[in-house]
């Protein structure tokens, strides 16, 4: 089974994803938190608006979101690779004006269950499986 | 970017006719992927993925296009 994993980060499970941007490929280190938005979301990561605009102008329309945020926020269209699981698809991201610290941004429970996911046997690691 | 700004008032007019009208299961928008452009329907894709190709294709200034998913429920309060 193909695995990517990567060491936690603030000792909170990370996910890097790769982000086509004009001919370069960008790193985003992702906070993995299950417990972000729902496997109904109309979402699956969670990126500043700055790097949302940086890298797309494709709107899929506007979210109300509650708890950590609140507010309207607009839905972005982004394709997103993980080149170790060759998976590359192109996933709705909202965008908000600030991200948890150390992260660009959070991968919600609906990106982290297109996969296995957890510490596959390594306490000081997070990974994804497909 | 004015100009713009009114396409994308139009994108967004027509999306919300889109969802409704998707609403319908006999709709050919019917949990589907329906890519604008300048103000026209012009992909209705199987996956986002599939959507953003093709609108890549059709329109390459991205701030001219929208993306509808169409069985996507934004009247509801999501939680981060």
């Amino acid at each position: 089974m193909p695995s990517a994993q990567w060491p936690l980060r603030n000792r909170r499970p990370t996910i890097e994803v790769m982000i086509p941007h004009g001919k370069r490929l960008r790193r985003r280190r992702l906070l993995a938190d299950t417990g972000a938005g729902s496997n109904d979301s109309n979402f699956e990561l969670v990126l500043s608006e700055a790097d949302c605009q940086r890298f797309t102008d494709i709107l899929l329309g506007q979210v109300q979101l509650g708890r950590a945020y609140s507010g309207w926020f607009n839905v972005y269209l982004i394709e997103v690779r993980i080149p170790r699981l060759d998976f590359a698809a192109a996933v709705p991201v909202v965008g908000v004006p600030q991200v948890p610290d150390g992260f660009d941004g959070i991968a919600c429970f609906k990106f982290l269950n297109r996969f296995q996911y957890g510490n596959f046997g390594d306490a000081d690691r997070f990974g994804l499986g497909s | 970017m004015e100009k713009n700004g009114s396409i994308r008032a139009i994108n967004e007019r027509l999306a919300r006719k889109i969802r409704r009208e998707g609403k319908d299961p006999k709709s050919p928008y019917a949990n589907r992927f329906v890519g604008i452009a300048n103000g026209k329907v012009v992909v209705i894709a199987d996956s986002l993925t599939e959507l953003l190709r093709q609108l890549r294709k059709i329109e390459p200034d991205g701030s001219k296009c929208y993306g509808v998913d169409v069985a996507a429920d934004y009247s509801r309060v999501e939680e981060v």
